[in-house]
């Protein structure tokens, strides 16, 4: 049993590592140079940013600036994630959504709505661990009653969030704060994983502990800084100071949204 | 002074002016007042899924009540203060705007609620308290919160 769940609790950062050399192997790996018709879409002011836009972009070729813009339609080269949200942008469904009435309101209030539900309990939990909150009640009876209702209102969080997504999908793709919303989910999500399969699977020992052991109030700690900076990064993707379509941007900036953007005096 | 005279006042103020004419200052007041908001909503909900019977159903409605109540007037409290940094910046748009009166009675028929009747039924004795009051109480107070929340969410749409 004991080794059982050494194992286990060493699972999630084999795959961590795993997603880490994934990512390193695709970015590496040489790009086929996009078809002749495309381009207009890689005419880049320096080669280096377009070799840096490509790895931001995890491999796909970049989008430039001015394809934004509505008189001058996008030129993505088929297969690309860019190409891909663009065409998922143009579907009736995404349009739907975009330019309804009340559609997006509607959701946008079950995504805040179910951020209570999700991000507030989350918190009383991650409060319970770092004993701020809820002293008497064993931390497994936090869990067990508690923790089911973070799930509801995950999945309703996930729900709303894809519709969200999927009314404004490619300007959420090349959004900074969405991107790193995404990262930051991945890696609350990599906490929750390896606190159930480590500290937590002996919380029996700890279970009536009013400050429970340094490795579980590390968890909460690190649990509710990361959450909060989803919230923080997700409220932040309706700004579009960083967005592609505004320069100029630092080049830190261009290279984090994988935008190329328009050359000077073209 | 009139309601409207009292709201161009808070719309001309230094304060609310400060915060229009920076880009960043808005955003920033307006996420922390989201995370209250989650905050608000986690204290809330302890409370009230323990009176629906579907959370810590082992502890006293008394006892999560007192457990909660320091992050719900914590975060009521930080609620009040970025909420009113953020109305002082738009004033006029709130006295125009339904879904602000909407939140704003949402706000105060959930705090006296949450502070006098809901109160007195979860510090009051188990057994002499009906289990169906308990599912009203906490499916008023749900309701009445989640009013203020989305109310406060389609403030900013037009």
């Amino acid at each position: 049993m004991q080794a059982r769940s050494h194992r286990l609790s060493a699972l999630p950062w084999i795959v961590l590592l795993g997603f880490v050399l994934c990512c390193l192997v695709v970015t590496a790996t040489p790009q086929t140079p996009p078809p002749p018709g495309n381009h207009r879409a890689l005419i880049l002011p320096n080669p280096a940013l377009e070799k840096w836009a490509r790895l931001a972009d995890m491999g796909a070729p970049p989008l430039p600036a001015a394809a934004l813009q509505d008189d001058n339609p996008i030129v993505a080269p088929p297969g690309s994630l860019l190409a891909f949200f663009q065409r998922w942008g143009e579907s009736s469904w995404s349009t739907g959504l975009h330019e309804s009435r009340y559609a997006y309101d509607l959701i946008e209030s079950v995504h805040v709505w179910a951020l209570c539900l999700f991000f507030g309990l989350a918190v009383m939990f991650d409060f319970r661990l770092l004993g701020w909150s809820m002293r008497g009640v064993p931390v497994s009876e936090v869990g067990r009653r508690l923790l089911p209702w973070t799930v509801v209102g995950f999945v309703l969080m996930v729900i709303s969030g894809a519709l969200l997504f999927s009314a404004i999908p490619l300007r959420s793709y090349m959004n900074i704060f969405f991107r790193t919303k995404m990262i930051m989910l991945l890696l609350a999500g990599m906490n929750v994983w390896i606190f159930h399969s480590g500290v937590y699977r002996r919380v029996s020992s700890w279970d009536l502990a009013p400050k429970p052991p340094r490795p579980a109030r590390v968890a909460g700690a690190l649990s509710l800084v990361l959450w909060v900076c989803v919230v923080l990064s997700g409220r932040m993707i309706a700004y579009n100071w960083f967005d592609c379509d505004r320069q100029p941007q630092p080049a830190i900036v261009n290279f984090l949204t994988s935008c190329i953007p328009p050359q000077p005096g073209r | 002074m009139s309601l409207l005279a009292f709201f161009q006042w808070c719309e001309q103020s230094g304060i609310g002016d400060a915060i229009r004419r920076s880009s960043w200052l808005f955003p920033f007041i307006e996420a922390i007042h989201l995370l209250g908001l989650g905050v608000i909503g986690g204290a809330v909900l302890v409370v009230d899924l323990r009176l629906l019977g579907l959370g810590l159903s082992r502890q006293s409605a008394a006892q999560l009540t007192r457990d909660a109540q320091p992050w719900l007037l914590g975060s009521l409290l930080l609620m009040i203060v970025t909420g009113g940094l953020l109305f002082l910046s738009e004033a006029i748009k709130c006295y125009y705007h339904e879904a602000f009166w909407f939140k704003m009675s949402s706000l105060l028929l959930a705090i006296l609620f949450t502070f006098t009747i809901q109160r007195k039924v979860t510090m009051a004795d188990e057994s002499r308290i009906r289990p169906l009051w308990y599912k009203v109480v906490a499916v008023v107070s749900v309701l009445l919160w989640s009013g203020v929340g989305i109310g406060g969410r389609w403030i900013g749409f037009s």
